[in-house]
């Protein structure tokens, strides 16, 4: 096992669920992105109920550019992945160069893509480079600790994202089983039966408001103080 | 080498993609901002590398026998070599290092030496510093670019391998450690260097520290490791300085400090890379006494030359230099970075005279040298070929042996008008070609 402090394994845990928050919210954003031209401009105010984050855009235009370029809000893609780039910088020595340079090159497209004729189709460059870090995380870092701990900050994310926005028992279920994989693997010290509860939750299959808010709680309070 | 010219949009991107950047404070607010990078390189042919390799051996050599000497018996300033004005009023000298003796002597482990090639086709040096001199990692990064743009470049030219710095720091660090991991301890993400400090640790296969990651218990250093195991640190290269190392010992308002490290060092248990109280001998007034230091503990003549320099301290020193003030540049001895250069020939008469006065009444703070008119080296600029000046600093790293790293950053001014070539001061950087035959 390589030698992780808190602090690394924190940097580690945000880096998993910024990135995971970025690759996931862009992806889902395109599915709302289609209902907005296609039949319901104002599909972008139901994105913004089911993530939590307050409209503040207006109108579908503003959204699609602020959303995902604007530096200045704290909710945008660009300061989501900046708070990745944030805690994987100082843990360059853990998951190498290469991986980092992947963030790298996706961050410095959300900085500037939106000088680009079609900035929209930057995205798929983003998609495609948080693809290519997980790839390089899974090759590149040599420490099976420093994976995992990744990995759990990944699925926990994941899973959270996947409750705001109501996905499938099956979806859910395949990200559990992931997340809580991981868990095991690590030295994470969690609360198990958080995570049993969770399960109850997910098996229940319901949608309804106070069981997805019971889930994303049991998630976001999953590890314990200090871990 | 025209592939690579040809191909700079390809090393430049590299480079963004590899977030090659150093941090600059302007106005109170720290920003990242892209180290640029010219790529013709400066190219050293192996005779000229191979005598400046012998002359910084030597230099770091005599450098460390003076460190062991100062903090220890003193004979150079007890037989008149070294004036003691020098040595205990320097800001470098900490009496608290008075008697211990680094792991194997060693206190210069990684040296960065800053040279000028002049018109004259003579090296001089023009500072040691042997504190936490930076840099090595920026050539070391563009030539692993470069290669990449450009392989057949530096086959057909024989340039010698620059990429074993890491396995040449590794070495050093070893060579001290008392046992334990090796550990490069940064002051954190705003640090100017950080991008240095990690890179390095990736490349060592180090463990990045902050200074939160590491305690002292019965004077052992220890790296807190998240599952509960603390790990036993046998040597830290620090990339802070001295005064903030340990704030028990050093500055007690340091935030940033081990307590208690300093201990730990002074019982052995813990190599410092360097070592504290370096800075007394790369003090801009004891860069005046360091040809003397070679004779004095070599016995050899120096090989690398001082650029020609006046102490105002002496009379007959000072008495040439406010005589001579207009020609020459006054460097403060407190400053750094490429702070506190004066030429007297860009001052009016106002304030040469005020700076007159200032070597007066304050003549040991001030260091006077004559200016060296060194050597222009080509750099592109907005498409065009124009000449800026250029220094090189050199990196000697003190392990089994003194070793001189076949490379080295070249930095270069920017500014057509600029002597000052360093990157806090807007200047950018070369890669340095040592030719292998």
């Amino acid at each position: 096992m390589g030698i992780i402090s808190i602090v690394k394994a924190n940097n580690l845990l945000w880096l998993g669920r910024y990135t995971e928050r970025t690759y996931t919210t862009l992806r889902l954003f395109n599915q709302y992105y289609d209902q907005m031209i296609d039949f319901d401009p104002a599909a972008y105010q139901k994105y913004c109920e089911q993530l939590g984050i307050p409209d503040i855009y207006g109108d579908k235009n503003t959204f699609s550019r602020n959303y995902i370029f604007d530096a200045a809000d704290p909710n945008s893609m660009v300061s989501n992945l900046t708070r990745a780039h944030d805690n994987a910088i100082v843990i360059r020595d853990t998951i190498s160069s290469e991986t980092l340079s992947y963030l790298e090159m996706a961050l410095n497209i959300l900085k500037e893509g939106y000088k680009e004729h079609a900035p929209l189709l930057e995205m798929q460059k983003v998609l495609d480079y948080l693809m290519a870090f997980w790839g390089c995380m899974d090759d590149y870092v040599d420490d099976e600790e420093s994976r995992n701990v990744i990995k759990v900050g990944r699925y926990q994310e994941r899973l959270d994202l996947y409750f705001r926005f109501s996905m499938p028992y099956d979806k859910k279920l395949k990200e559990y089983s992931k997340l809580g994989n991981r868990l095991n693997k690590s030295h994470l010290q969690y609360k198990r039966e958080s995570m049993l509860h969770l399960l109850d939750i997910i098996e229940a299959d319901s949608d309804e408001q106070i069981a997805r808010f019971d889930a994303i709680s049991c998630i976001n309070h999953l590890l314990e103080e200090g871990f | 080498m025209q592939n690579l010219l040809d191909n700079m949009d390809l090393v430049n991107g590299l480079m963004a993609r590899y977030g090659v950047r150093f941090g600059i404070y302007k106005n109170g607010t720290f920003r990242e901002q892209i180290f640029p990078f010219d790529a013709i390189p400066r190219i050293i042919p192996k005779e000229q590398f191979d005598y400046i390799e012998r002359g910084l051996i030597q230099r770091v050599t005599a450098l460390n026998c003076f460190l062991n000497d100062v903090y220890g018996e003193k004979r150079i300033i007890k037989d008149g070599v070294v004036a003691e004005e020098f040595v205990f009023s320097s800001s470098g000298y900490l009496s608290v290092c008075e008697g211990i003796r680094p792991v194997k002597g060693i206190y210069t482990h990684i040296s960065g030496i800053d040279l000028v090639e002049g018109k004259d086709g003579e090296w001089y040096i023009l500072e040691d510093n042997l504190r936490i001199p930076s840099g090595a990692s920026y050539p070391l990064i563009a030539r692993d670019i470069c290669r990449r743009v450009s392989p057949e470049t530096f086959v057909e030219n024989n340039v010698a391998e620059n990429r074993d710095y890491a396995a040449l720091l590794k070495e050093t660090m070893d060579n001290c450690n008392c046992g334990g991991i090796n550990v490069i301890l940064t002051p954190g993400r705003y640090n100017a260097a950080f991008f240095e400090h990690s890179y390095l640790a990736e490349r060592t296969k180090s463990v990045l520290a902050m200074p939160g990651d590491l305690y002292v218990e019965d004077d052992i250093v220890y790296y807190k490791d998240y599952s509960g195991h603390p790990k036993k640190v046998g040597t830290i290269y620090r990339r802070l300085s001295d005064e903030f190392l340990d704030p028990m010992a050093f500055n007690p308002e340091s935030l940033i400090g081990v307590p208690n490290i300093f201990d730990a060092f002074k019982k052995g248990n813990v190599a410092l890379i360097n070592a504290p109280g370096n800075g007394v001998a790369d003090d801009k007034g004891i860069y005046y006494f360091v040809p003397k230091m070679i004779r004095y503990y070599l016995g050899e003549e120096p090989i690398l030359k001082n650029a020609p320099t006046y102490l105002p301290f002496y009379e007959e020193d000072r008495k040439y230099v406010l005589e001579n003030l207009g020609r020459l540049v006054i460097k403060d001895v407190a400053e750094a970075g490429g702070y506190g250069v004066v030429f007297g020939r860009d001052l009016d008469a106002e304030e040469l005279s005020h700076m007159k006065q200032l070597i007066k009444t304050e003549s040991r703070r001030f260091i006077a040298q004559e200016v060296i008119d060194f050597k222009d080296l080509d750099i592109i600029d907005n498409g065009e070929m124009v000449p800026r000046k250029a220094d090189l600093r050199a990196f000697v790293l003190y392990g089994k042996e003194v070793k001189v790293w076949k490379c080295g950053l070249t930095r270069f001014s920017r500014n057509p008008d600029s002597f000052v070539v360093n990157s806090s001061q807007g200047g950018g950087f070369k890669d340095t070609w040592v030719l292998s035959r």
